[in-house]
């Protein structure tokens, strides 16, 4: 009975750190034809096919290529002429060798159909619990020897997951995942709000927002080391919308000291504030640009909800958006030339994206309730939340418009993307 | 158009003066500042009169926070069964009270004096629209809106003013309806 009584509970467990489901939504018919086949494996190597699947499932989910398996092993001098026919562009295959109990040999070559040439090949080891973290760096690399940049998929989300339970009440859960959103972890559990996680540049903490103690407080948490979360010091008024320094060391945050809503940087060493904005409206949601020099942040200053970007070094505030009566929560892109936002269209909250120097807006999606937009650490994609149905769940986006994807919750809404930067 | 519904609505406040006319001068409110985006919304709109028994009966707590394990005195309690509201609501991105709304307000203000053990803890709540965070400082600053009014019969410092922003809706559907309902400060004593 016993026993029995242990099975049910790592049953309820399993179900309620549910995976997200990745739906791909829209595929771009141009995206570059791959083939990624399964590994070879040399003795008891099952996780061949599993480092295959997801590097393909990475490549699908980029927008940049249609990644498909060969149907067979290829395991040695492919049939480029027969390749160039399918119109397949470059084929990956490799090998998996166990030489000991939990150490595997890892071989990996990337060849170009057209020019029959070497583009990228490399042979490690590696311990058995690391295959799929070793199958998103190769993408990473694969990524790179194709189009020259890196990709984004060795890296981690964080979001919050809500759970109805019933008579009122909800669940709230700070979760983090790979950036496949497999191998779901909760952070933290509440019955009260949390909001705004955000991802420090070590990707060793995540500082949000929670309503534990009945008022909006910010907090630091520190995933990998259990139970240790650490508290700001105690501000009056609302303490809200944290984001890191590119250094790590100082939180953007808002304050309302004395109901006057405003932007300061909290020096985690000194515990010192420096006030950035002293506008007598709302001024909110600030994030650095990627060297740290500028901020961007929402503001109600015109009598309208827009964007504002503050050049620290000059203290200059210049307006960033024009078009639109709503614009709002915008981020810098890795590359600092753009910013992603929330812009209202008629009665619709859309992601947008800005370039800074031309003014020319993107509108990126098409849906109603668009929140919280994101950069993938190379720039690529955009994440945010969005609602179907009644449910809110969160979808990418690739920057050329091309590729959308869904991540969906089977036991109630996901919301508040933040993707992480490389992990180390 | 719009500007008269806006002069509709100071005409109103002053000729309905009376007792609070002190109270009209310093919390006048602002003109609406109103698009021809938003003017399907705010003619919707105008204040709606807090409705607490149909929210009862549907099962909805009243409170933001989970009030059923707060005992509330039988003094709040016996002021709830007036036709006081307890709770207020706004426009679409809006901070400003009106005259029914304040109105409610000069009663909360008179029962707090009569009760002078009692503080109050303004909540401040938006709707699901537009950004989290945003909707956080605009949840406050609704809260701030009631509370400076209190404060004009010195009761600041009994006022303690919190806001949920978004996070917790009456209504959790997503149309006009729901976000009339969610766009509002709840008056919670303790």
């Amino acid at each position: 009975m016993k026993q029995l009584l242990v099975f049910v509970l790592s049953l309820y467990t399993t179900l309620t750190w549910a995976v997200l489901e990745v739906t791909i939504i829209k595929q771009d018919e141009n995206a570059l034809p791959i083939v990624i086949s399964d590994f070879s494996v040399v003795g008891d190597a099952n996780q061949g096919k599993t480092i295959a699947r997801v590097m393909r499932d990475n490549f699908n989910r980029s927008g940049e290529f249609s990644a498909s398996s060969a149907n067979y092993v290829i395991n040695d001098k492919p049939n480029f002429d027969k390749w160039k026919t399918k119109k397949i562009e470059a084929i990956v295959l490799g090998k998996l060798e166990k030489i000991s109990k939990k150490v595997f040999n890892v071989e990996i070559e990337l060849l170009d159909v057209y020019s029959k040439k070497t583009l990228y090949k490399d042979k490690f080891a590696v311990h058995n619990s690391g295959i799929r973290r070793i199958a998103h760096y190769l993408s990473d690399q694969i990524y790179h020897a194709l189009l020259g940049e890196k990709g984004s998929f060795d890296t981690r989300l964080a979001y919050i997951t809500v759970t109805n339970k019933g008579k009122g009440e909800r669940e709230y859960r700070l979760e983090i995942s790979d950036s496949d959103a497999q191998n779901p972890q909760t952070i933290l559990k509440s019955k009260e709000p949390i909001l705004s996680p955000v991802w420090s540049p070590d990707q060793n903490k995540i500082a949000y927002v929670s309503f534990r103690n009945a008022r909006s407080e910010v907090f630091i948490q520190y995933p990998f080391v259990r139970r240790k979360t650490q508290k700001l010091p105690y501000f009056d008024g609302i303490a809200s919308s944290p984001s890191w320094h590119p250094n790590g060391k100082s939180l953007l945050l808002t304050l309302s000291k004395n109901g006057n809503k405003d932007i300061y940087s909290y020096q985690l060493a000194s515990k010192k504030l420096i006030r950035l904005t002293t506008d007598v409206g709302i001024d909110t949601e600030a994030s650095y640009s990627p060297k740290g020099d500028k901020i961007v942040f929402t503001s109600n200053r015109s009598g309208q909800v827009q964007v504002y970007i503050k050049n620290l070094k000059t203290s200059k505030i210049n307006r960033a958006t024009f078009k639109g009566r709503y614009n709002a929560k915008a981020v810098f892109s890795p590359d600092g030339k753009s910013l992603a936002m929330v812009h209202r269209v008629g009665k619709y909250y859309r992601i947008a994206l800005l370039d800074i120097t031309n003014k020319y807006l993107t509108i990126m999606t098409n849906n109603q309730l668009d929140e919280s937009p994101f950069f993938s650490p190379n720039g690529g994609m955009i994440i945010f939340a969005t609602h179907k149905g009644s449910s809110g769940v969160l979808s990418v986006v690739s920057i050329l418009g091309r590729q959308t994807f869904e991540l969906a919750s089977k036991t109630g809404e996901v919301r508040e993307p933040n993707w992480s930067h490389y992990l180390k | 158009m719009l500007k008269i519904i806006s002069l509709t609505i100071t005409i109103v406040l002053f000729s309905s003066c009376s007792s609070v006319d002190y109270l009209y001068k310093k919390v006048l409110p602002k003109p609406n500042v109103v698009t021809i985006e938003d003017r399907t919304e705010n003619t919707q709109e105008n204040v709606i009169e807090a409705d607490q028994s149909s929210l009862q009966s549907q099962g909805f707590s009243i409170s933001g926070v989970d009030t059923s394990s707060i005992v509330e005195p039988v003094v709040v309690a016996d002021f709830r069964n007036t036709d006081v509201s307890f709770v207020l609501y706004f426009f679409y991105d809006g901070t400003e009270i009106y005259e029914d709304s304040t109105k409610q307000i000069i009663k909360h203000a008179n029962f707090m004096r009569n009760n002078p053990a009692l503080n109050l803890r303004l909540e401040g709540h938006a709707d699901e629209r537009g950004t989290r965070e945003y909707n956080l400082a605009l949840g406050e600053n609704r809260a701030l809106s009631v509370k400076e009014i209190l404060g004009l019969y010195d009761l600041s410092s009994r006022v303690e003013v919190i806001s949920f922003g978004e996070e917790k809706p009456i209504l959790q559907h997503h149309d006009e309806d729901a976000w009339q309902k969610n766009r509002r400060v709840e008056f919670v004593y303790q």
